[in-house]
């Protein structure tokens, strides 16, 4: 298929605004008579709140109100388990707790009026680690529960594992850490509420999730006696997502109330310092995994147990479990698995969705156990992925139906790029190679009841586009990537089309921007809008060129006979004579996708995606023993990626992936002590610098998947997946320890070094 | 942040006089540690009095001694081909500092002035022996940069006193010196530890050679033939940065290797001295036991650098 618009390196359609300014964050929304929100955090990890005194801070000049959670109904609670109420008053369960808000006429008042307010507690013992916080003794966080373990048992049994234990001819297990990190979004969360003279409500917000953050605030409307109402939420430019922006959080609720009580709009927008201890970090997990092979190299096994960390509260991040299970279950061809997670209750901060949604953690674990493994049964690292490479066509453990997959390819591409036969097992200079792979959802994922994405198309009468659509961009380049896709169908110049993604009252229902999905599912409902905007074009056309519809064709906005192409007409004039005449019309089209995939039965099986993306990272380090650090002098990541719609956004994505991934493998890591974040500045939380950056090799890996829009499917989060254990593989090929516990710093590698050698 | 006025004088003088007259005043070059400070409520200055449109602060004066104004700024030093060529340690330390935009205007003087445990500058200019220029009403005085430094963030000088600038004395030949900040990241980082070192040489072998030897072989390949010459340590200089809380002389360390002939044995027994002179502390960014560690392989790297560029 040869392609005018897909395919193409085209830069995306949002950066001219954000390089000059000129894009609308949610720090640049100001609106008449606007007020400031400010939060008091607890300042204990666990205590009972005994007395909350805000009357010096509601007569200081211009304070406009001051709430604390009596001013919410009483039963009201946010988040997935519900277990989560926007301010606390009674107990607080950590450092993040929310306790009182004000709002003020400007934002130093508010800040100076949060200081006026006292509270007086009573501190309890705080639990930590979410192994105390398991044993019988310990006292119970959330009483209303029960128990510290959270009632969300994950559990997939496939096959037989003790059998296939038994008869395995060789057998690792091992123990893997990983850290809290934080998404490091560049503008921080933040939204301004207000209601109008009836009660509806609009929101201005950065969040991942308009529709369903839509449905949230609704109830919470009527939770406070608010019924039928309405909300709008109009997203401002997002400054990066990463899934932070996945749930509804506290600050939203506490700025409607402030809003519904001043009648005013009142902004809430994280400092910096807030938007590393108040939002919410990718989870921390201690995984215990044991994998076998036959003599042969063939996997036998898998068998995982995983505890994490959930923190005070339940966000998404104690779903993440339901995602681990699928590298877990589908990574390699493996018959037998068993996978259970325990999501702990601590008073440690709670945690949320962060790209690859469990992933990076499941497969850090998965991938250097296979590393192990194949130096236990002796076979080459690169030969035992190749022997149990998944392929197309397989149905896995879990019942993923696997369309395309091109994991063999990647595996060789990444193996050939860092010459593997030569380098590998060398430790010539301290060098060494290490390799892992992934698979993760690239169709979608059928996590709530609907999957889908609307799509609105309407033509104007000077031939340009709008397209309205259920996504959100979160910098990935979703209009980009949409008004590619409908150019394509339509025949006309990219710079034509329009997307509007940022109001739920002109745009259709979607899921959110999660699950790698946005192009998969929105691309394809737009697609499929595209096509029925098309058929009625094309009719039209055909009347007007008096040639048959099978007979017209679009190229750069001008409409020709195939077989005559002298008969032509331009887009627009065509759209203007159907427009401006007796019982004219306007074209407009519409479609609602919902993508062929299932939501996990009971037993957590069943097929996810609708597709499956796979990919490979390679990387040579070196290893200075003396000091431990690691340097990376090569990385090459391929990806499978049904069929790249624009190079240039995809290789954004896979780079930025491996620069994050790199972090989380080598420098990242929020540090808690006894609930308290001690990093919470760039300082002192390391994310890497455009210095850091080693060179980054992409190959992007085409496998044309029939669901997917021009055979694409998803590469938003795959880029940052299997980086971590490729890294530590390699540091184990250069210099012989394996370091299990995230990040590998260089502490952990000079500490493990003197232990080698000592032994 | 609470408010503050801004004064922007035109001389020293000026500055001073301000200074004076204002009373809850504080000195501001580049700020990028005064803002950092006031945004982090930790000084809340009713007034601020900028250097930067003093020029007389802002030059590199190459005459009998070399003297850095105050206000010169990171990147000004970075670019400065003599800094490079002979005090090539300070040439290390501001070529990891910060970033470019940080560099652009952060100074040397808001750096020593500031006087954290971690500040770059510090350990260049104390093994080039570098003395601080102080004005007040009265004049000027000159104390050794040594002297200068009490504690974290704590210096030898009255609140209203202006650095003026750093003097150091020219450096005998066949000196060399390097700065190594060991670092999480490649920019936009502090030292988890940082060792700089300069020795003055008396080679008593064909210093054609060996220079030719400079010149020809690849570092490694210079760096073991320099060991077997025997070239005798006329003098040496090793201070340490985030060991102490105040960058750090070792002092004990530098005696030993004096007069010694640099041979491998010599650089790790003064790099063992040098380690356990420091007196590191278990921080967030940093454990002892690792900077003690690190202190001891730095220094010797450190010293082998500053050897080998004796002769560049
Ligand atoms: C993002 C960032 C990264 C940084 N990275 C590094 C790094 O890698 N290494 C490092 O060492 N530092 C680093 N710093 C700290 C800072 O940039 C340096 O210490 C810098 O040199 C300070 O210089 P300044 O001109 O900005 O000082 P200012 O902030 O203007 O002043 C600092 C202090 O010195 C006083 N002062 C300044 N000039 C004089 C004078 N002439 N006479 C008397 N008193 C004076 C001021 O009153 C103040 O107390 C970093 C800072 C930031 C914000």
């Amino acid at each position: 298929m040869s392609f005018n618009i897909i395919g193409k390196k085209i830069p995306k359609k949002d950066a001219p605004f954000k390089v000059t300014g000129q894009a609308l964050y949610i720090d640049d929304v100001e609106l008449p008579g606007m007020l400031y929100g400010k939060i008091l955090y607890s300042k204990y990890p666990h205590a009972r709140i005994l007395h909350i005194d805000t009357s010096k801070a509601e007569k200081l000049p211009g304070v406009k109100a001051v709430i604390t959670a009596k001013d919410f109904p009483p039963h009201f609670r946010i988040g997935f388990m519900k277990d989560n109420p926007p301010l606390k008053g009674t107990k607080v369960l950590s450092t993040r707790d929310e306790i009182a808000a004000v709002c003020a006429i400007s934002p130093e008042i508010a800040e100076e009026a949060l200081d006026l307010i006292s509270v007086e507690y009573e501190v309890l013992q705080g639990i930590f680690d979410p192994l105390v916080a398991m044993r019988e003794d310990a006292p119970i966080l959330h009483e209303e529960v029960g128990s510290n373990i959270l009632k969300l048992p994950w559990r997939l049994v496939c096959g037989d594992v003790e059998k296939a234990k038994k008869e395995s001819a060789y057998v690792v297990e091992d123990t893997f850490t990983t850290q809290w990190v934080t998404h490091c979004c560049l503008a921080t969360s933040g939204c301004v509420a207000y209601f109008d003279v009836n009660n509806n409500l609009t929101m201005y917000s950065n969040t991942q999730i308009p529709s369903l953050a839509q449905n949230e605030f609704l109830e919470a409307l009527t939770a406070l006696g608010l019924r039928n109402r309405r909300v709008r939420i109009i997203q401002v430019t997002i400054g990066g997502g990463f899934g932070s922006k996945l749930d509804t959080y506290p600050y939203e609720y506490i700025a409607i109330l402030l809003a519904l009580k001043t009648r005013k709009p009142v902004k809430i927008v994280f400092s910096r310092d807030e938007e590393f201890f108040a939002t919410s970090p990718r989870q921390c997990t201690i995984t215990k995994i044991s994998q076998g092979c036959d003599r042969d190299g063939r996997l036998t096994f898998r068998e995982v147990e995983m505890i994490l960390d959930n923190g005070a509260y339940t966000s998404w991040g104690a779903t993440t479990p339901s995602v681990m299970m699928m590298p877990i279950s589908s990574l390699y061809r493996v018959p037998n698995v068993k996978y259970t997670a325990t999501c702990v209750y601590t008073n440690n901060t709670y945690c949320q969705a962060m790209r690859g949604y469990g992933n990076p953690q499941a497969t850090f674990a998965i991938e250097s156990s296979l590393d192990h493994l194949a130096e236990e049964s002796g076979i080459d690292p690169y030969d035992l992925r190749i022997i149990n490479a998944n392929e197309p066509g397989e149905i896995t453990p879990q019942g993923f139906r696997v369309t395309t997959c091109g994991l063999k390819e990647c595996i060789e591409e990444v193996a050939k790029r860092l010459n593997w036969k030569e380098k590998r097992g060398r430790g010539l200079k301290k060098r060494g190679v290490g390799i892992a792979s992934l698979i993760h959802v690239g169709g979608g994922a059928r996590v709530y009841k609907s999957d889908g994405c609307g799509t609105i198309i309407k033509m104007d009468d000077f031939g340009k586009v709008d397209v309205f659509t259920g996504a959100s961009d979160i910098g990935q380049g979703a209009d980009t990537v949409i008004a590619q896709i409908v150019a394509e169908e339509l025949g006309v110049p990219v710079e034509d089309v329009n997307v509007i993604h940022n109001d739920t009252d002109i745009c259709p229902w979607d899921v959110g921007v999660h699950a790698s999905r946005t192009t998969f599912v929105a691309g394809n409902s737009a697609l499929f809008a595209a096509k029925k905007i098309k058929k009625k074009l094309l009719e039209i056309l055909s009347k007007l060129l008096e040639v048959p519809p099978e007979d017209v064709a679009i190229k750069n906005g001008i409409a020709f006979s195939k077989s005559d192409p002298q008969k032509s007409i331009p887009l627009a004039r065509a759209l203007r004579r159907i427009h401006f005449t007796t019982g004219g019309s306007m074209l407009m089209a519409e479609h609602f996708y919902d993508p062929q995939n299932e939501n996990l039965n009971k037993e957590f099986r069943g097929n996810l995606s609708a597709a499956y993306a796979y990919g490979t990272h390679g990387v040579e380090v070196e290893v200075d023993t003396e000091t431990g650090k690691v340097k990376i002098l090569k990385y090459v990541a391929a990806h499978d990626v049904g069929r790249a719609i624009n190079p240039l956004l995809l290789e954004g994505q896979i780079y930025g992936g491996v620069l994050q991934g790199i972090g989380y493998a080598l420098s990242e890591k929020m540090i808690y002590d006894n609930g308290y974040l001690k990093n919470g500045n760039f300082l002192d939380y390391k994310i890497l610098t455009v210095r850091d950056v080693p060179p980054v090799e992409i190959v992007i890996i085409e496998t044309n998947e029939e669901a997917g829009p021009f055979g694409a499917k998803g590469i938003g989060e795959p880029g940052l997946v299997p980086t971590a254990p490729a890294i530590a593989n390699a540091i184990y090929d250069a210099v012989g320890v394996r370091i299990r516990d995230l990040p590998i710093t260089p502490e952990k590698v000079l500490k493990a070094l003197k232990e080698k050698n000592k032994g | 942040m609470k408010r503050f006025d801004y004064h922007v004088p035109q001389s020293i003088e000026e500055a001073l006089n301000l200074f004076k007259s204002l009373g809850d005043a504080i000195y501001i070059a580049g700020g990028t540690d005064v803002m950092v400070n006031i945004k982090r409520k930790k000084i809340s200055p009713k007034n601020l009095i900028s250097l930067r449109n003093i020029t007389a602060l802002k030059v590199i004066e190459k005459g009998k001694e070399l003297k850095i104004g105050s206000c010169v700024t990171h990147e000004q030093l970075l670019k400065d081909k003599y800094i490079e060529k002979y005090y090539t340690a300070l040439h290390d330390a501001v070529r990891k500092l910060g970033s470019k935009q940080i560099r652009n205007v952060a100074t040397i003087g808001g750096n020593i002035c500031n006087a954290a445990p971690s500040a770059d500058t510090a350990c260049p200019l104390l093994v080039f022996d570098t003395k601080v220029l102080i004005r007040n009403e009265k004049g000027e005085r000159k104390i050794p940069l040594h002297d200068f430094f009490l504690g974290p963030y704590s210096v030898s000088k009255d609140e209203g006193e202006i650095v003026t600038g750093f003097e150091i004395t020219f450096l005998p030949p066949y000196s060399g010196s390097a700065y190594i900040k060991h670092s999480r990241r490649e920019a936009m980082d502090l030292a988890i530890v940082s060792v700089a070192t300069r020795l003055t040489l008396s080679p008593e072998v064909d210093i054609d050679f060996l220079k030719r030897e400079a010149g020809e072989k690849t570092y490694s390949e210079f760096e073991s033939r320099l060991l077997s010459y025997g070239i005798t340590v006329k003098e040496a200089r090793i201070a340490m940065g985030v060991v102490a809380p105040r960058p750090l002389r070792a002092k004990e360390a530098e005696d030993y290797l004096c007069g010694k002939r640099l041979t491998d044995e010599a650089i790790r027994e003064a790099s063992e001295i040098a380690s356990s002179v420091a007196k590191p502390r278990d921080t967030l960014r940093g454990e002892a036991w690792y900077r003690r560690e690190m202190v001891k392989v730095l220094t010797r790297r450190a010293i082998l650098l500053s050897a080998k560029r004796a002769f560049d």
